[in-house]
């Protein structure tokens, strides 16, 4: 027999479309450089123009307010340090008019340490918390906006726990105050619909290679008027807003999935009814598993469970091991892995946050798919969970016992 | 849309066809370093199922690595080993036991400094984490065997059955004095690839199999110390309070003169005759440290043999008769010496046949039978 992968983590990243697949040898004739004026650029040049119109429409903005890029990291720190850059003449002239930025506590590392960069060059950084079931604090926030806000950065949805947060709510209270305002936006695209007139935001971040293209392909959504700085200046390209030579094959993935933005509904209900079914199964066949941040609104993709009893590393080998991709918070570079800042941040222990797994369905998953992990699932819990009682009982445990947190959360 | 990803699971391929039984699964503990590389490469080349792992004990990213040299568990080290395991087609994971580590290994190393004993750290790592944690690690990835590459070696008695330990072909790179509290229900599910040869042929294997590492050099030291020499690391991680209240005094055994002062009992250990913080026209040696009282006993070299050791905590391996000859090693790479044990209350007490120089407290006393069977040992206390 031989043994597929089952990948169950769409969050992390998402594998090629099988239509952005087979285009590819034809899409690697499209080598030239678009700013050339020759017979090779016109291919590329196409793609550019293609590419943002369709995107444009989708989120209902102009074209001129679409900037590519190599990725949401490199957009979100653009805008972090934009509106700093454009706000210092002030801030230092002005007694720092306004030097606050209001960005969610769980926030992508990309925001977070670009925020921590700008609070060591004098940025006044506000967290806003967030509690067991995923709800942001809107008390603090709507306190914590104000003349002296120069930016609001929550992202659309959550990629640890899959919890949507309230944009237009907090762009509207952003408004009134005269903050801009920012949302990372890219947990969402191809996840659920979304433009920007449901939200009206300044600035928006996208993702490629989060629905199924090429790495090394971001979007910067950036309302006209609104501060921009270049992070890179260059050879004017996108109308001398970010330098350097476009990725064109990046962009061409990216273009053949925008063709099928029209699927995002359908592809989500039908995310939706497995990923509720594979938590009712779980619940079912598993002990003490708890799934957080249920009862809030969340992706129709993620699942993030803690398993009682079970150390998540081994649970992430085992079942890698046996064919199943999927996640414990954050993937780490470094080699060193910490416990999810998020699940921290939820106020989740250590020891949850250690115990705890993320499944993140995508538009090929399949009910199959589903099943078989569901079944491995079930019998390496049960496995390594009566490892660990005869562990205990020869008393030569030496994992972390815990016990759930019940305090104050809502179920 | 294709879910068919490639990755390193490694699966029942079409070799499985030829061997109808279910293939040995190993879990090899792979250190960067050249021995345990070509420990995973020899269990591919045999057959069996290897996952690699290594142990990410400590957080590199505040220290400095210098290229080429081994430190054992450095970030470049486990991006060694890993190189490794790609190039053998075997999955590979990094363990986090920083925690686990800290509280086993780097506190008592402390804590021992401070008491004036010599720690043996990678004593206390072998029972904690490698053949501890790693052990159940094993036992959760449902593997059936553990392999390191220690210059080790597992016999199975020939009267009774029973797995035994020895020492490798290599006398110089003998690891087995660091292995002697090793649960001995765990031998059977132990496997040392590597102990059967020598470094050189070690070396020869991997250049054989274009491992990265063939001519990394040797890990020396503490891992988790590296170049710095462990009193900067006792800087480094004690308080300036706690090290300044280890200060004291030299004094001359027998007499009791003092000599001068000293810095601290930490920066000392028995047998040592240079970096006295002190100048004589004779050569004097640390003879005992008291940490009662912050004393560091100097004095001739005479004074520094004794025949006669308590040995506490002790753990075996393999069971010894009362009238067997043992041979005893107090420190790695020690040529061995036999002694007589008796039986104490907290251990043994061991009598050489020939006085020994600078038994060191913190060090261990490890038996061997005389056909070098690893019979166990245990802490030098005098």
């Amino acid at each position: 027999m031989s043994k597929s992968s089952v990948y169950l983590d769409y969050n992390a990243t998402t594998p090629l479309s099988d239509t952005v697949f087979e285009q590819l040898p034809q899409l690697l004739s499209l080598w030239g450089n678009p700013s050339s004026i020759h017979l090779a650029s016109r291919g590329p040049k196409q793609i550019l123009r293609e590419a943002r119109r369709k995107l444009a429409d989708y989120l209902k903005c102009s074209p001129l307010e679409i900037i590519f890029n190599s990725g949401a990291s490199e957009g979100n720190n653009t805008v972090l340090k934009s509106v700093w850059s454009y706000y210092r003449p002030q801030n230092i002239y002005g007694n720092s008019v306004k030097n606050e930025f209001l960005i969610s506590s769980v926030e992508h590392p990309s925001v977070l340490k670009a925020a921590q960069f700008l609070e060591s060059e004098g940025a006044v950084v506000k967290l806003i918390p967030i509690n067991r079931a995923g709800e942001l604090d809107l008390e603090f926030i709507k306190n914590n906006i104000s003349e002296k806000t120069a930016l609001v950065s929550v992202m659309y949805a959550n990629n640890e726990v899959g919890v949507v947060f309230p944009i237009s709510q907090i762009a509207r209270w952003a408004q009134e105050k005269g903050a801009l305002v920012h949302c990372d936006a890219v947990q969402a695209l191809g996840k659920t619909h979304f433009n920007i007139q449901e939200l009206p935001v300044d600035y928006l971040t996208l993702s490629a290679h989060k629905f199924y293209s090429l790495k090394g392909l971001g979007v910067l959504y950036v309302r006209k008027n609104s501060p921009y700085v270049n992070l890179v200046h260059g050879g004017g390209q996108e109308r001398a807003r970010r330098g350097g030579t476009e990725n064109i094959l990046g962009l061409a993935a990216f273009d053949v999935m925008l063709n099928q933005l029209s699927l995002v509904t359908e592809k989500e209900q039908h995310v939706e009814q497995l990923r509720n079914y594979f938590e009712q199964k779980v619940k079912h066949k598993i002990s003490k598993v708890y799934i957080n941040c249920e009862k809030t609104k969340r992706l129709a993709n993620t699942s993030s469970l803690i398993i009682e009893g079970v150390d998540g590393e081994t649970l992430l080998v085992s079942l890698d091991l046996k064919g199943f991709a999927v996640s414990t918070g954050a993937a780490c570079s470094s080699g060193n892995p910490e416990p999810s800042p998020v699940l921290l941040a939820l106020g989740l222990t250590k020891a949850e946050a250690q115990n705890s797994l993320r499944v993140s369905l995508g538009w090929a998953t399949s009910q199959e798919e589903i099943d078989l992990f569901i079944e491995e699932l079930v019998s390496t819990v049960e496995r390594l969970r009566a490892l660990e009682a005869e562990e205990k009982i020869k008393g030569q445990s030496s994992s972390d016992a815990f016990a759930f947190s019940q305090k104050g959360f809502s179920l | 849309m294709s879910n068919n990803i490639n990755h390193q699971s490694t699966l029942q391929d079409s070799n499985s066809s030829i061997k109808p039984q279910k293939k040995k699964k190993v879990l090899v503990a792979m250190s960067g370093g050249v021995d345990s590389s070509v420990a995973a490469a020899l269990l591919v080349e045999q057959g069996y199922e290897v996952v690699g792992a290594t142990m990410q004990v400590w957080d590199y990213s505040s220290c400095e690595i210098t290229e080429g040299n081994g430190t054992c568990c450095s970030s470049l080290d486990v991006d060694d080993a890993r190189s490794v395991a790609d190039r053998l087609d075997i999955p590979f994971y990094v363990l986090n036991c920083e925690a686990k580590f800290k509280a086993s290994v780097i506190d008592p190393f402390i804590q021992a400094y401070l008491n004036g004993q010599t720690p043996l750290p990678c004593v206390n790592c072998n029972t904690y984490l490698k053949f501890d944690h790693l052990v159940k690690k094993m036992k959760e990835l449902e593997c059936d065997y553990l392999a390191t590459g220690h210059y080790a070696q597992i016999i199975q008695n020939e009267e009774n059955g029973s797995y035994q330990i020895k020492t490798s072909e290599d006398d110089w790179k003998d690891q087995t004095y660091f292995l002697f509290t090793i649960d001995p229900a765990i031998v059977p599910h132990l496997l040392f690839p590597v102990g059967h040869l020598k470094k050189p042929e070690v070396r020869k294997i991997a250049e054989e199999k274009n491992l990265v590492v063939a001519k990394k050099k040797d890990s020396t030291g503490i891992c988790f110390v590296g170049e710095r020499g462990y009193d900067t690391f006792l800087k480094e991680n004690v308080s300036q309070e706690i090290l300044n209240s280890k200060k004291g005094l030299l004094k001359r055994y027998p007499s009791g003169e003092v000599m001068a002062s000293h810095e601290g009992i930490h920066l000392y250990t028995i047998g040592q005759s240079k970096g006295l913080g002190m100048t004589y026209h004779e050569k004097l040696f640390v003879l005992k440290i008291d940490p009662l009282t912050n004393t560091v006993w100097v004095g001739d070299e005479k004074y520094l043999f004794y025949d006669e050791v308590d040995v506490v905590e002790p753990h075996l391996i393999t069971q010894f008769n009362d009238n067997e000859p043992i041979q005893v090693k107090i420190r790695y790479q020690h040529k061995g010496s036999e002694a007589s044990l008796t039986k104490t209350e907290f251990g043994y007490k061991l009598k050489f046949k020939e006085p020994q120089r600078a038994i060191t407290p913190g060090q261990a006393a490890v038996f061997y039978s005389q056909d070098k069977v690893l019979l166990g040992g245990g802490w030098i206390k005098i």
